[in-house]
């Protein structure tokens, strides 16, 4: 169901206060279009920090995979990434439906190691946006639909105090390729 | 001939090793040459859960089989990091003549090791003495006695030195490195520094780490540094290769003798091999991720062969670091071609942890020996499991099998996540 508990504005606060505390960059340099490692600066072991502390924050569970892995591991070697080491166009086409054209530099024979910086601050926090979204209808403890949030971060159960479970951010990616795959027939 | 006739000439009189391909130097340098692969599937704990399930394990009956009385004596204390090296010091030294030499004021130890890492249990049972508030309570936790102490002394690396001495009689300088994958060829390096300044004549120089374990792995799999993805064990570790996707955790001990050449004439010791140089560097970037264009892999090299007194023309092959990540094989391509030029193509490179994994804190030694018996016997060892070519690395890395090929002077380069880096460059004796 579409998550109504937690707002858009608060995961954007919150992812810039993960990267303010983890890249020590000012807020004021973070727009939704900044990469983190062009513009912000960070290095891989910063995306555990980032993701860790957005975790915490929501009660939910980053992707550990990006999208470019689910594809090749869900479609064969070679279905994201070409032998010469540049992205596919069906990876592109994914990309832009995943990311809605917030990757304005994309495109089919680019290569993978420019793929990095082009992850932005936007499609990021819609990443944890969707995750938010998974939250069932009902409590799976109880069965009760009388979800709350006192924070807007964290939401339990209104009836038996539960925290939410929402789906992980692994699966969820799986889940939409799954869906896109059966939809549009890329593969 | 060295270029500072000031400084003296260090050789190899003796080497020794344990790995998951072999007993011994022979064995495994028998094994690599057949382009064999050590990595299995993890015996020694459950790996049920955690995404990775695979290492390059030394058997537990072969420990057990080689440790000598002193060993064993020690054992409690000793990581299993140290067991391994005190196997691979005993085989050395029995090729050195290591305790025919009076003078032991003379011999000192430079090893790299991590020392062993806590177990869960004891963590969790040093817990039980930590109340709500923080307070610990020391007096039950001695009148317990569940927390062995010795457990403290296997972690600090420093013990393993110094046991490593008293097992040796080595009263010379004594010293640890801790410098994850760079260790092992920064402790023979630094060796190379005491004995050219007269610090002593004698080293014993390797390094060790058993780090198999959930603690040593979580780490790594946070970052998503090992292998996951495999079609065998054997398979999983290939450097170079485009589908490379992570290194293979091993276990390893290498030790060498390193000599002053007129102190081992002197004794009429067998000469295996001589350290020419020998570069260090740090990439001072970031903590994982090597600096993209290679910067302090360069410099280590540059220095490595600037300290040999030896040209780019010189080197006949290259004994990559060559870990199986994405990050490091491509920017190890980058800064050989970069030193190298146009030569680079001309020079076989090929990765040991192909075969062996990657022993962290052992590999240098261990790759500084195979180095040395490959010259000795001119024998290039393979790069394993190339099969799909990555275009970005283009380099001749001897893949699948090994080739016969006369060779004098090698680079053997070793560069830690970190950007801790040190180059070694070891040469055919020629008096």
């Amino acid at each position: 169901m579409k998550n109504n508990l937690v707002s858009e504005a608060i995961v954007l606060n919150e992812l810039k206060k993960a990267l303010v505390e983890t890249l020590q960059v000012d807020e004021g340099v973070i727009k939704p279009e900044s990469s983190f490692t062009d513009d912000l600066g960070a290095e891989s072991l910063d995306f555990l920090d980032i993701n860790y502390r957005l975790e915490q924050a929501f009660g939910i569970k980053m992707a550990r995979h990006f999208l470019l892995e689910h594809i090749e591991e869900m479609f064969g070697e070679g279905t994201a990434i070409d032998d010469e080491g540049r992205l596919t166009e069906k990876a592109v086409t994914l990309l832009n439906l995943r990311y809605g054209g917030n990757m304005p530099e994309i495109e089919a024979g680019i290569d993978m190691d420019e793929v990095p910086a082009m992850l932005t601050v936007g499609p990021f926090a819609k990443g944890v946006m969707d995750i938010l979204n998974t939250l069932p209808e009902q409590c799976p403890q109880c069965s009760s639909s009388d979800w709350k949030s006192e924070d807007g971060m964290k939401v339990s159960c209104g009836s038996c105090g539960e925290s939410a479970v929402y789906t992980n951010g692994d699966d969820l990616i799986v889940a939409w390729l799954t869906d896109v795959q059966q939809e549009k027939n890329i593969f | 001939m060295n270029p500072d006739t000031k400084k003296s000439r260090v050789v190899i009189t003796g080497y020794g090793m344990i790995t998951p391909l072999g007993r011994n130097c022979e064995e495994t340098f028998s094994n690599c040459s057949h382009g064999r692969s050590g990595i299995d599937y993890i015996q020694s704990f459950d790996t049920s859960g955690l995404p990775c399930h695979i290492g390059g394990e030394v058997s537990e009956a072969w420990i057990e089989k080689l440790e000598n009385k002193d060993a064993q004596k020690y054992r409690k204390y000793s990581s299993r990091g140290l067991r391994l090296m005190q196997i691979a010091t005993a085989e050395a030294a029995a090729q050195g003549g290591l305790s025919s030499i009076e003078d032991r004021h003379a011999i000192g130890v430079a090893l790299g090791s991590h020392g062993e890492n806590p177990k869960p249990q004891d963590m969790h049972h040093l817990h039980q003495f930590l109340d709500d508030n923080g307070n610990w309570d020391i007096q039950g936790l001695i009148k317990d006695g569940g927390y062995r102490y010795w457990n403290f002394f296997r972690r600090k690396p420093d013990v393993a030195s110094s046991l490593l001495a008293t097992a040796f009689d080595c009263r010379g300088p004594n010293l640890t490195i801790v410098s994850a994958c760079a260790a092992g060829s920064q402790s023979i390096g630094e060796a190379l520094r005491l004995i050219e300044d007269q610090q002593c004549k004698v080293m014993i120089a390797g390094g060790c780490d058993a780090l198999l374990d959930i603690i040593g792995m979580a780490g790594f799999l946070l970052l998503k540094a090992l292998s996951e993805k495999h079609p065998s064990p054997q398979a999983a570790s290939r450097p170079f290769d485009r589908r490379r996707n992570g290194f293979v955790m091993s276990e390893a001990a290498g030790a060498l003798i390193l000599e002053e050449r007129e102190h081992a004439l002197a004794r009429g010791a067998t000469i295996l091999g001589e350290l020419k140089g020998y570069g260090a560097s740090a990439d001072a970037y970031r903590i994982t991720d090597p600096h993209p264009k290679g910067l302090g892999a360069i410099i280590a090299m540059k220095s490595a062969l600037n300290d040999a007194g030896v040209d780019i023309a010189d080197i006949d092959y290259i004994n990559a670091h060559g870990t199986s990540t994405s990050q490091n094989d491509l920017t190890e391509t980058r800064a050989i071609r970069q030193i190298f030029g146009e030569r680079a193509d001309a020079i076989p490179v090929s990765s040991n942890k192909s075969m062996l994994g990657h022993s962290i804190a052992a590999a240098g030694a261990i790759e500084c020996i195979l180095s040395l018996m490959g010259i000795n016997s001119s024998t290039i060892l393979p790069t394993i499991n190339q099969e799909f070519k990555d275009p970005k690395c283009n380099l001749d890395y001897v893949p699948n099998e090994s080739r016969t090929k006369k060779h004098h002077t090698v680079l053997s380069n070793s560069f830690g996540f970190g950007g801790q880096n040190a180059s070694l460059c070891i040469s055919r004796y020629n008096d």
